[in-house]
């Protein structure tokens, strides 16, 4: 009975505590595959958090929550990116984890990192996946619609957002822009988009041929006239009538949100 | 017609052997390789090997743009020296006295993709022609400035960072009416391209895809998809031969670099695999056409990219005289080309410590190559820094020889077979950077005889050279190395003649130029933070080399010529 009581007294003590163990080398195990994937590619950090591209990571004496901070947020100016936006947050923390293990944080805090993500609200349709891709498909080179528009960061904000989604292909295909003028500049005239005009020197985007070059000039040094013989239509080409589909598809679901 | 066009392309071909082209520089250092033919050569010899040792500082100038550090190649024409610094701000500087003429700071650049190089802020060189200053940017924009003002005058984007994860570190070049520039990124998951804008008004010109793409020749050396991020990035800058009117580029690694399963064709063996990545290219100047390539390592799996400068330089070789081009991979092994026609003629290798393979044959085939697998480590040098980085050789016709700095460096590499994200880095391995062991210095200056492929002399240094070398025609072979000692050697034996403390590290491009019949060494000094500068530090942590944004100039005291 005696021998009984010591053993449940012992496996109520020790049991929490190997199981905390087991969970915390598990953490530390994927934070070392995470780490070994992402960060530690020579370009960055070596492997096991000696130096390489960047910083040493091992044995620096860093606490847990500045390495929280840091992976998480990254470090401006550096390729040091804000890994919250890139890994899901289990396994930011298990990183997080591995790396304060490189600095002798024994026990580290399973819960750093572990924020809910902030909501993405619904998921994109197949379709609309279909037509974000497109929209920036870098294989049509200038030729994609990401060489004047930009969407959630992706693209060259050429063009103003994008206020009203045409109605279907067709619509896209005769899209209006009155805001494209002529300009005469050098002894040629081209089709323009002005970004400013007045006593300053103009500047304005020629769209001549993609992509539209910025172009600053002496204001006295440039004439624009209504109108333009440039097209919408002329700069999406390279799309059938199924790809567009599925890019005003993209553009109906992102004014959504 | 078509045969009398055939009969003039011989015929001017012909006419073009019979006069070695002149790729030394003379008043000016007119372009990034200093000519277009990229020798690193100045003709100026008021400086040499007798009065080198009087040589002291004329003038120095700080940036004030202590980001990174000072990589950029000064350009300097008709007495003005334009220079720009990591975070893309541009200088006119009296190239006598190193006052101001102008200033140009670039905006904040746009964010890139998080998890790439995007984040970094490095700039290697602005180019200048058509009374412009041209200049990539992190945010893979190409800019041009009015060479009097500063102002700008156009700007185009090269390519979306947010999307690449790439941006343009290289100096343009100008070629003719164009200026060409490739953005970088081999490394992560993209695809390259080498883009000719008209100097005239930034339109695009002709843009060259590294890659080809469906239906296209080359295609069917990918597997699969895997052509989409097949990198091949075009990273630094190229070579023109005007007489042949070839553009000459060097291309990148294929990505994802340590893990090639899901990008070779089961059928693929010996030559051309992962087309055009690893490749010397040349393209026609007017069109982008591709005219001949060369893949010095096919089914590269060892990050070795073939992107560094083209030395293009006339010498007899087997008694004929050939119009040849110079090529130092990643990996050190040296390639000479025949640039008329692509055809290969020779090859050395630099590196002292080479396991990566047990030789390369006379024909130019790597033999014995060890291939990292999925979830082994393996060691392997020269490792992921290479022997070489994308500092540049340079080439003396006095001498006839090319004068390399090269390094003696490994890596322990575990690869892996995550799949690639779109502008995401694609390296593939955990890396950890070693020296080899049994040795107390790690990097040489050599001088190698690019016909006989014979290594002349060899200058030791304890730690690693990351700085471009310059040949004189005083006889004079300059660099610096990360201590801060800017030093220069005797280019017909090695034996160092001379050197200066300049206060930071050296990871930059030394120029000579002339203003008023007074000759001018001039180098950036500050020690690179990130990428291989870091690999270094890393590698030596009692070392603690110093950053900085500084030009320091030489030149020899009045009185002492």
């Amino acid at each position: 009975m005696t021998r009984s009581l010591l053993l449940l007294v012992l496996c109520t003590l020790a049991c929490p505590a190997l199981a905390w163990s087991q969970n915390t080398q598990d953490v530390l195990k994927q934070g070392e595959q995470v780490f070994n994937l992402r960060c530690a590619t020579g370009y960055c950090h070596g492997a096991r958090g000696t130096p390489a591209g960047a910083p040493r990571l091992a044995a620096r004496g860093f606490d847990q929550a500045f390495i929280s901070d840091t992976v998480s947020h990254g470090v401006p100016g550096t390729a040091m990116s804000a890994f919250d936006k890139i890994l899901p947050p289990a396994e930011l923390m298990a990183v997080v984890a591995y790396v304060a293990g490189l600095n002798g944080i024994a026990n580290p805090d399973l819960n750093v990192g572990q924020a809910p993500a902030q909501p993405a609200g619904p998921p994109l349709s197949p379709e609309a996946v279909r037509g974000r891709d497109l929209f920036s498909d870098s294989f049509r080179g200038f030729g994609r619609c990401s060489t004047c528009h930009e969407i959630n960061g992706i693209g060259i904000p050429v063009a103003t957002p994008i206020a009203t989604v045409p109605a279907d292909v067709q619509a896209l295909r005769a899209l209006a822009t009155p805001q494209v003028t002529t300009a005469a500049f050098g002894g040629e005239m081209m089709p323009a988009l002005v970004v400013r005009k007045g006593a300053r020197p103009v500047v304005f985007y020629d769209l001549t041929i993609p992509p539209p070059v910025l172009t600053t000039v002496d204001s006295g040094a440039v004439d624009f006239s209504e109108g333009s013989a440039w097209r919408h239509s002329s700069v999406i080409r390279s799309y059938g009538d199924a790809d567009l589909t599925s890019i005003l598809a993209y553009l109906r679901e992102v004014a959504k949100r | 017609m078509a045969r009398a066009m055939k009969l003039l392309s011989i015929f001017l071909l012909a006419a073009a052997s019979v006069y070695a082209q002149d790729g030394a520089t003379h008043a000016d250092w007119p372009s990034s390789g200093g000519t277009q033919l990229a020798w690193r050569y100045s003709s100026l010899d008021q400086i040499n090997t007798t009065n080198v040792k009087n040589l002291a500082p004329a003038w120095i100038f700080q940036t004030g743009d202590y980001a990174e550090n000072l990589q950029a190649t000064p350009i300097v024409v008709d007495g003005v020296m334009y220079l720009i610094t990591a975070r893309d701000q541009v200088f006119a500087l009296d190239a006598a006295t190193g006052r101001i003429i102008w200033h140009y700071v670039y905006p904040p650049p746009r964010p890139g993709r998080p998890g790439s190089f995007s984040g970094l802020a490095q700039n290697r060189g602005v180019a200048v022609g058509d009374g412009k200053v041209f200049f990539g940017t992190n945010d893979a924009f190409l800019v041009a400035l009015d060479q009097k003002t500063g102002r700008e005058l156009w700007k185009v984007s090269v390519e979306d960072p947010m999307q690449c994860g790439c941006n343009i570190f290289a100096a343009p070049l100008v070629v003719k009416d164009k200026v060409i520039v490739g953005e970088n990124g081999s490394d992560v998951a993209h695809h390259g391209h080498l883009s000719a804008f008209y100097m005239k008004t930034g339109r695009l010109a002709w843009r060259w895809d590294v890659i080809p793409g469906p239906g296209e020749k080359g295609h069917d050396t990918w597997k699969g998809d895997s052509w989409k991020f097949g990198g091949g990035a075009a990273w630094t800058t190229g070579s023109f031969d005007p007489q042949l009117n070839l553009v000459y580029w060097g291309t990148g690694n294929p990505s994802p670099d340590y893990y090639d399963a899901e990008r070779v064709p089961g059928t693929s063996q010996g030559r051309d695999i992962n087309l055009y990545t690893d490749c010397i290219v040349a393209l026609d100047a007017d069109t982008g056409e591709l005219r001949w390539h060369y893949q010095e390592l096919p089914g590269d799996i060892m990050d070795f990219d073939s992107a560094y400068e083209i030395v293009l330089i006339d010498r007899e070789v087997q008694g004929r005289m050939r119009k040849i081009l110079v090529h130092v991979n990643k990996s050190g092994i040296t390639f000479v080309l025949d640039r008329v026609t692509g055809e290969f003629l020779g090859v050395f290798s630099t590196p002292e410590v080479q396991t990566w393979i047990t030789g390369v044959t006379e024909g130019g085939e790597v033999v014995g190559r060890k291939y990292p697998e999925v979830g082994k480590t393996i060691t392997l040098c020269p490792g992921t820094a290479g022997a070489k980085s994308w500092n540049q050789v340079a080439y003396s016709p006095r001498t006839g020889f090319v004068y390399m700095p090269i390094n003696e460096i490994c890596a322990d590499i575990t690869p892996n077979s995550q799949p690639p994200e779109e502008g995401g880095f694609a390296i593939n391995a955990a890396v950890e950077l070693k020296v080899p062991p049994g040795r107390t210095t790690y990097s040489h200056v050599d001088a190698w005889d690019p016909v006989t492929g014979k290594r002349l002399w060899s200058y030791p240094y304890k730690y690693l050279l990351l700085a471009s070398v310059l040949a004189t025609a005083g006889d004079l072979v300059f660099t610096g190395d990360p201590e801060g000692d800017f030093f220069a050697l005797d280019a017909r034996t090695g034996a160092k003649l001379w050197s200066f403390q300049t206060g930071a590290g050296n990871r930059g491009s030394a120029i000579s130029y002339e203003v008023n019949g007074r000759q001018y060494i001039a180098t950036p000094t500050g020690w690179q933070q990130s990428q291989v500068g870091a690999f270094a530090s890393g590698l030596f942590p009692d070392q603690s080399w110093r950053q900085g944004s500084t030009l320091v100039v030489f030149a020899l005291p009045e009185g002492s010529r």
